[in-house]
């Protein structure tokens, strides 16, 4: 039966656990081609679980994942699902950019090498076309003139800025964002949302955790508010920001508002 | 004091060859045996734990002596240097394994995960992400255990290895002057520890550089 759905990425029945201590219990979620959607909710209510989980980084313990039609993480031998090797999971992780709180630069390298790196070792690019394309990805996010620098010597937003640039460079179908402005001033969180802002008009597709309630407002196609490891409730982003349903929604939003 | 010095460099080489060459065999299986200490098998994981804490508890000078009178006097016969290469190469094996992988886990989780996010095949990761970071880490112990090694190369002196304590033992023995002599030894040792501190001193710098951002 041919893939009907335009859905990119689908989240089937997705639990996940530290040791016994469920935290993730039993989440649906479809995200749509070009589609971003805000992942918002209280602190422990499981969001970077789950984004985590989309990657493989956390191994759900039950569920599916399908990316553009295909399960990933398993692998069906004679019908059996058995945990996927680290070559498939690979094979998975270089379609899904994924860009952190902590930024997460190699600090031994400079910015331009940060970008080739995975490019000519993880898609088995030559160096001089991994080069070229992060020259690009550089000049895409306005840091070309930071090609040479360390991570150190750049401010918190240029970092997650290259961070952002170098998960590009992988040409990704969806990028995961966990928090990306949280360990930011304000101003230089401005420079990054800007970023992700066109990225979004570009048509990439997004899942983001975040904080920013203006940014999932404007940005974010649909709002998903998690709390206690579930969904509380989903939809269009100035319906749930504006009119949440349930209570629980209610009293983070005006939680977060009057801070 | 000049004729001593004059006799008791001629054991430097000696002393400087058997710690280097230690330290090599030490600073290349120190590898693996970190790798297979952070092994997902329990078993080899323990295995080599027990190895390593094996031959960390026993005194350099008795694993010489094992080493000279097991292997050394088998079908193989070595030389009193191989000996004091091999027991004291064994023991730098074990010690470096352990500070190699003191720096893997040094490594921040964040460096992992992105690597892992960026779908880089493991062996990648660790030759272009973790080793980098982890080396440097490993330096200054790796330095501070080398000057432990230099001192420990004078164990060799017992099975008859011509470093600078075993000359400085016969001249002593020949001149009944031990105190200069020994003297003019650990003045020797000194001036030989110094390169290596300095590298320590040189790489704990330009770590807290990097890890101040
Ligand atoms: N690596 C981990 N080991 C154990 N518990 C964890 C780990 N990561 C997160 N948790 C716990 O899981 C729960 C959900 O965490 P998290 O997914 O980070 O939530 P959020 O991102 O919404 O703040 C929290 O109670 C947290 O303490
Ligand atoms: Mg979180």
């Amino acid at each position: 039966m041919p893939v009907t759905t335009t859905a990119l990425l689908e989240l089937r029945d997705i639990c996940v656990s530290y040791k016994h201590h469920q935290v993730v219990h039993n989440v649906d979620l479809t995200v749509d081609r070009g589609e971003v959607v805000a992942l918002i909710g209280p602190s422990g209510a499981g969001k970077s679980s789950l984004l985590r989980s989309i990657n493989f980084l956390e191994e759900p313990n039950q569920g599916q994942v399908l990316l553009a039609g295909q399960r990933v993480g398993v692998l069906d031998r004679r019908g059996r699902a058995v945990p996927a090797n680290r070559r498939q999971l690979a094979e998975h992780r270089r379609h899904v950019g994924m860009v952190f709180q902590s930024f997460n630069l190699f600090p031994h390298l400079s910015a331009l090498e940060n970008v080739i790196l995975a490019q000519v070792h993880g898609l088995g690019r030559s160096r001089s076309a991994a080069r070229e394309r992060a020259r690009q990805e550089l000049e895409h996010v306005g840091l070309s003139d930071k090609s040479n620098m360390r991570p150190a010597s750049c401010s918190g937003g240029q970092q997650q800025r290259i961070a952002i640039a170098r998960a590009l460079a992988m040409d990704p179908m969806l990028m995961l964002f966990d928090e990306p402005t949280s360990a930011l001033d304000p101003e230089l969180g401005i420079e990054v949302l800007n970023t992700m802002r066109r990225l979004a008009d570009e048509g990439m597709t997004m899942v983001v955790v975040t904080h920013e309630m203006h940014f999932a407002e404007e940005v974010a196609d649909r709002v998903v508010f998690m709390a206690d490891g579930r969904i509380v409730e989903q939809g269009p982003a100035s319906e749930v920001m504006n009119n949440p349903r349930h209570e629980r929604t209610q009293r983070f939003l005006s939680a977060v508002k009057n801070r | 004091m000049l004729d001593f010095a004059e006799s008791l460099v001629r054991g430097v080489g000696q002393t400087v060859s058997i710690t280097a060459c230690a330290f090599l065999i030490g600073a290349v299986l120190g590898f693996p045996l970190a790798l297979l200490r952070r092994s997902r098998n329990v078993l080899v994981r323990w295995g080599a734990a027990l190895v390593i804490d094996t031959v960390r508890s026993i005194p350099p000078i008795v694993v010489v002596f094992l080493v000279f009178y097991s292997v050394g006097s088998g079908a193989v016969r070595l030389g009193t240097f191989q000996a004091a290469v091999i027991g004291l190469g064994a023991i730098s094996a074990a010690y470096l394994a352990e500070i190699y992988r003191a720096g893997i886990e040094s490594v921040a989780s964040g460096q992992w995960e992105a690597a892992n996010a960026l779908a880089l095949p493991s062996r990648k990761m660790y030759v272009h992400v973790i080793l980098p970071q982890a080396l440097l880490v490993a330096i200054p112990p790796a330095a501070t255990f080398a000057i432990g090694l230099l001192k420990d190369s004078a164990v060799a002196s017992v099975i008859g290895a011509q470093d600078i304590t075993f000359f400085a033992f016969q001249e002593s023995q020949a001149t009944l002057q031990g105190l200069t002599i020994f003297l003019v030894a650990a003045v020797l040792y000194i001036a030989l520890s110094l390169p290596v501190a300095g590298l320590a001193r040189w790489s704990d710098h330009a770590l807290s550089k990097r890890v101040a951002t």
